[in-house]
């Protein structure tokens, strides 16, 4: 994948990030990144908002078109593929755990999880342990046959980290690099990968 | 008279020290002191663990264990690993202090092919002896084994093992003597998982205080119509009323409970059926909440029409009933006014002066959708389908409801910018369900296709599960007016605590774009 695609592939899946964010997740050099943007920029590829670029819609189209093309190689890729498939079977597991962390079964009766109760946070905490050693072998497995993989391995176990010290809002807060925020990235970047659409 | 270096058993002579035992045989020991009926059980210590960690099993522990198993065969009248009437083991980690990381429980311990057909024989349930059989290996490969297996329920116990063995490359063991063994370096061994040894580092936690190993006796509550298995709240969990709150499920084991394929009966029906085990129940929960002080979630056991407590802990419980129990307490004499303060989470207190529609606001309206609710509130604007437009005319000051079919990481600033979101796929577990949640923002999901064709017009989203055409007339409750809350506030007030100040509920409604009454 070129720079170029790299970068756009990048925003895409970030959407509203700075040159910085995109460099983190693609790869790219800070500086690239940069340039990448600022020509997308000037080429109506993308539009800019308070430093925050985003895909405008026909580069968006543009872009998913291109993906049978950039990634034929992966998609035959049978370790990648495996690896893929592994990461869906989790995928299940990984939503249940972040609907119980984010509301509370009462007898029947599903209530938003108000966070009063330690013991039940230290559960699903430590259930999103156990899955993300479920998850190590999958991650390793995208890493090794797409480098840029790893990125996400990295900053999934630095939110699990931050929540098992006690922090909780990197588990599931929407407005940083939360357990969920990294894990639905990696799940974007995958769909997109493959070919795939999301079911729900 | 052997001697006890490694075990103790929990006889309900004298109360254990907590270091010694951990917190789950330290919670067994309370409940036998107050003279309640708990599955006999003994505990390997954590002086076990310690000496584990620096050598091995100790010398002496097989021969105490074995003890502790004739202990409590004879306590039960049951065998272990065989007889008529087997009797099966619960294995479960123990630290003084609670922590993440540590060994799930193992259940079922003991099952073998012929304790199993014994099992089927004394129950005449020939397909619950295999299921237990069969999540016993399920768990066993999964927490002893570290490696989680499906096993299909069609298949024999001989292929499980195979599926077993293939998948952990190694064979289980036979011998439930030796299962057992297994599952106690499992616990000790989990004393040193990655996560445990981060959270203790993390929390200030000794590495050397160690971890115990309970065993007690598995109680069944499917052995004839004298037997069954329930919860009970000490008081009611979703309002906190002054009366128990309790399920029974008759001849049954704790697992159907959960699975939902039965309807559990209210507690008037176990009467009925088991009445001096109610009574004994109702006793109990008495017991254990003037001992704790606080609201008990009490699980227990019926068999052959005798009592056991298996687990009882301070029960979670909605706002409503957490703001009643603080305030009813503190009139009871059971907690002081400071307690009560604290019991009650300042996001409580926020969910409890929520908006909500006005009282008949939906009488005669027949919903415009309906679906499963995702994320509670209400909220009402106008449905766009694109969540660059979302974002555009909220930026512009319209309230707009988002609508998608589904969404994914791309709709984020869409779902930012509404006041709520709908949409015509998914569960409870969508990425809709889990990112409204995340925001706070009223949720609907699964509402059909139609939901895409209100686009256009002005609804009211009840993040319970409905859609309604038009701006429905909304209330935000006042702190003061609330019965329990508002006596709250008045203790807060006077201790000078500032914990439940919130924002007038009148910026509440105008950011939801209700209609005011």
């Amino acid at each position: 994948m070129d720079a170029r695609h790299l970068a756009l592939h990048g925003l895409a899946i970030k959407r509203y990030a700075g040159a910085e964010a995109v460099a983190e997740l693609t790869g790219l050099s800070p500086a690239s990144a940069e340039a990448q943007l600022a020509q997308a920029l000037a080429t109506g590829r993308a539009v800019e908002t308070r430093g925050a670029f985003s895909l405008t819609p026909l580069a968006r189209v543009a872009l998913q078109a291109s993906y049978d093309r950039i990634f034929a190689p992966l998609r035959e890729d049978k370790g990648f593929a495996e690896a893929y498939h592994g990461f869906e079977r989790i995928n299940p597991d990984l939503k249940q755990v972040i609907t119980d962390w984010q509301t509370i079964e009462l007898r029947g009766e599903r209530r938003a999880n108000d966070h009063s109760d330690q013991a039940y946070d230290d559960r699903v905490i430590d259930r999103l342990g156990t899955l993300h050693e479920r998850a190590e072998p999958v991650l390793s497995g995208l890493a090794s046959a797409l480098p840029r993989m790893a990125i996400y391995g990295r900053k999934l176990e630095a939110a699990l980290d931050r929540a098992e010290g006690g922090d909780i809002a990197w588990v599931s807060d929407i407005h940083r690099d939360s357990y969920h925020t990294v894990w639905f990235e990696l799940h974007e970047d995958l769909l997109r990968i493959m070919g795939r659409e999301r079911v729900e | 008279m052997m001697t006890h270096d490694w075990t103790l058993k929990l006889d309900g002579s004298a109360m254990p020290d907590r270091a010694l035992v951990g917190g789950k045989a330290w919670s067994i020991a309370r409940m036998l002191s107050m003279g309640l009926t708990v599955p006999p059980a003994f505990v390997i210590t954590t002086k076990a663990c310690a000496a584990y960690q620096s050598s091995g099993l100790p010398e002496g522990l097989e021969a105490e264990i074995a003890e502790g198993l004739a202990w409590l065969e004879a306590e039960t009248g049951r065998q272990f690993g065989g007889g008529q009437a087997p009797l099966l083991l619960s294995v479960r980690s123990g630290a003084a202090i609670s922590m993440p990381g540590m060994m799930d429980t193992v259940l079922n311990l003991g099952i073998t092919e012929a304790t199993e057909a014994a099992l089927a024989a004394e129950t005449g349930q020939s397909a619950f002896a295999r299921d237990t059989h069969r999540r016993f290996l399920e768990l066993y490969a999964s927490i002893v084994l570290k490696t989680p297996v499906h096993l299909e329920e069609g298949a024999t116990p001989a292929q499980w093992r195979d599926t077993i063995s293939q998948a952990a490359g190694q064979a289980l063991p036979d011998d439930p003597r030796a299962q057992l063994l297994a599952a106690v370096r499992a616990v000790f061994d989990s004393w040193n998982s990655r996560r445990a040894r981060k959270y203790r580092q993390h929390n200030g936690i000794a590495d050397d205080l160690g971890t115990a190993v309970t065993l007690q006796v598995m109680v069944f509550g499917n052995l004839d119509a004298d037997s069954g298995t329930g919860v009970l709240f000490s008081r009611n969990p979703l309002t906190g009323a002054r009366a128990p709150f309790g399920e029974y499920l008759p001849q049954a084991q704790g697992e159907d409970v959960v699975s939902g394929k039965f309807t559990p009966l209210r507690l008037e029906a176990m009467h009925e059926r088991v009445g001096a085990a109610h009574d004994q129940l109702l006793i109990a929960s008495e017991r254990l909440e003037a001992d704790s002080r606080d609201m008990q979630d009490i699980e227990f056991t019926v068999q052959k029409g005798r009592l056991y407590l298996l687990q009882a802990r301070s029960a979670k419980r909605a706002p409503e009933a957490a703001a009643r129990c603080a305030v009813e307490m503190v009139h009871e004499g059971l907690i002081t006014q400071s307690e009560a303060l604290d019991r009650v989470t300042p996001e409580q207190a926020r969910e409890l002066l929520r908006p909500r529609l006005a009282e008949g606001a939906t009488a005669g309206l027949q919903a415009v959708a309906t679906g499963e609710g995702a994320c509670p509130g209400v909220a009402s604007g106008l449905v766009v389908t694109s969540p660059d437009e979302a974002e555009r005319r909220a930026a512009a000051g319209e309230a707009i409801i988002l609508a998608r079919e589904t969404t994914s990481p791309d709709d984020i600033h869409g779902m930012i910018a509404a006041k709520a979101i709908i949409t015509a796929q998914g569960g409870a577990t969508s990425h809709a369900a889990v990112v409204s949640r995340a925001l706070g923002r009223p949720c609907v999901v699964g509402c059909g296709t139609g939901v895409l064709a209100l686009a256009g017009q002005v609804v009211t989203i009840d993040g319970e599960g409905a859609v309604y055409a038009g701006a429905l007339p909304m209330v935000a409750p006042r702190a003061e007016e609330h019965p329990f809350l508002g006596q709250l506030l008045a203790w807060a007030a006077q201790a000078g605590n500032d914990k439940f100040t919130t924002q007038p509920a009148e910026a509440d409604l105008k950011t939801l774009g209700a209609v005011h009454d």
